[in-house]
């Protein structure tokens, strides 16, 4: 069995994944990455974007994230996100009517600041779409 | 003396008061079980984050603007006050009201702002002396501000800050320690305290990668950071303020059964005696007919 290291994924509101993990492959600001085990201490910001888990039994777990921070240290990997939902736990419609509005909001005239917000929301419900498809 | 029957309304009375306190009492029960789990999630989140920044304050350079004091430049202070919308919670609401009186009367000479979170607080302070000095209130109730409302709140007084419309902001709130315990408390949530940064722990496994900058990061990071700040202080008081009325709820339920127990025995008394008073006039009747 391969090396596994440690694993947390913890919002604001609750503790979302505490587990040993073989693998994570996510989306940083930067480019994607994988982390194995003794991976080199990091701090990076990560992309609205899908994290997929290989766990100590090799199974594969998928999480959307909303905006994050990825730690590594000394096989401890820390994912501070602001929203994080697990796969199969996504509320479709929700995601659905939150990109209707976005879009509403991006397709009419708002300031800058509410469109920003918008294309954030946007890429948010996208993302949670994608994991719900698969 | 009351008569029996008096007794017996304040009885009945007293037992409908420490059924209503038991009710309550099990409502603040429920609901500090289901906030105690979210106030120590976010305490994770808050301890993982602070462990982080301090990682990335100590490969920092140069000091971040974060930690610039300008209180000197601009001598006001933004103060956030966290109530409790309803009583009966003991002194939870009176403790850190007289704590923000305190500390007004200590800042002469500086403009002080206040915003304020939950019901009772803006009673207080929205009128009599210190009315001028509230700036918002958020009329949500505590228990239905989430995180939303805590990023947009955040977001609002980042940017007033990075405008320097504030030098400083302090937070009011209690701290959950146990049931029996929690402490009101003030902390300042800007400029950020570089000293509680400054990493006792050694490190370890070499330096870090960042991606991008540190300098960067630390830029996305610390508005976060006062947003977790505060959203955690907001639940730490929702659940002192549980807590509290949980503990003010048991001691009225043992007071009314007290209150029940003595009336119980001065209404047997008064009974007691109106028999007595009343057989002692049939007998004393009924000797002055055989005479």
């Amino acid at each position: 069995m391969a090396k596994t290291f440690k694993l947390e994924i913890i919002t604001p509101e609750k503790v979302v994944y505490s587990d040993s993990v073989q693998s994570i492959s996510a989306d940083g600001t930067e480019g994607s990455f994988g982390i194995l085990a003794d991976h080199a201490p990091l701090i990076t910001e990560l992309k609205t974007s899908i994290l997929t888990v290989n766990d100590a039994n090799n199974r594969t777990i998928r999480l959307a994230i909303y905006r994050g921070f990825l730690e590594v240290m000394a096989n401890n990997v820390v994912v501070l996100s602001d929203v994080c939902v697990k796969e199969g736990e996504v509320n479709v419609e929700k995601a659905h009517a939150e990109k209707d509005a976005a879009e509403k909001i991006l397709a009419g005239g708002g300031s800058a600041e509410e469109k920003e917000k918008a294309l954030s929301i946007l890429g948010r419900a996208n993302t949670w779409l994608k994991l719900a498809n698969k | 003396m009351l008569s029996t029957r008096e007794i017996k309304q304040r009885i009945r009375s007293i037992t409908s008061i420490k059924q209503i306190t038991r009710a309550m009492e099990m409502v603040a029960a429920s609901r500090l079980k289901k906030v105690e789990s979210r106030v120590l999630a976010s305490r994770a989140f808050t301890e993982k984050m602070n462990s982080v920044l301090n990682h990335l304050v100590s490969s920092l350079e140069s000091a971040h603007t974060w930690f610039a004091e300008k209180e000197q430049a601009v001598p006001v202070i933004k103060v956030i006050l966290i109530t409790a919308d309803k009583g009966l919670c003991g002194a939870y609401n009176n403790n850190i009201i007289q704590k923000v009186v305190k500390f007004i009367r200590e800042k002469t000479g500086k403009e002080i702002k206040l915003t304020i979170i939950g019901k009772k607080g803006n009673l207080y302070f929205s009128k009599g002396r210190y009315a001028s000095l509230v700036e918002k209130y958020i009329p949500e109730t505590v228990e239905k501000v989430g995180y939303g409302h805590v990023q947009a709140l955040a977001g609002q007084l980042i940017k007033e800050y990075e405008r320097n419309e504030f030098g400083e902001l302090h937070i009011f709130f209690t701290k959950f320690h146990t049931v029996m315990q929690s402490f009101s408390t003030s902390m300042r949530l800007l400029p950020i305290d570089k000293g509680a940064f400054e990493s006792k722990e050694k490190k370890t496994g070499g330096e870090y990668i960042f991606e991008p900058s540190a300098e960067q990061i630390i830029g996305n990071l610390f508005p976060k950071f006062v947003e977790t700040r505060l959203y955690q202080c907001i639940l730490e008081s929702l659940t002192s303020e549980y807590a509290a009325r949980r503990v003010a709820m048991i001691a009225a339920t043992e007071n009314a059964g007290e209150m029940i127990e003595e009336l119980t025995s001065s209404y047997n008394k008064a009974r007691q005696s109106a028999i007595t008073k009343e057989l002692l006039e049939v007998v004393s009747g009924a000797e002055a007919l055989i005479r």
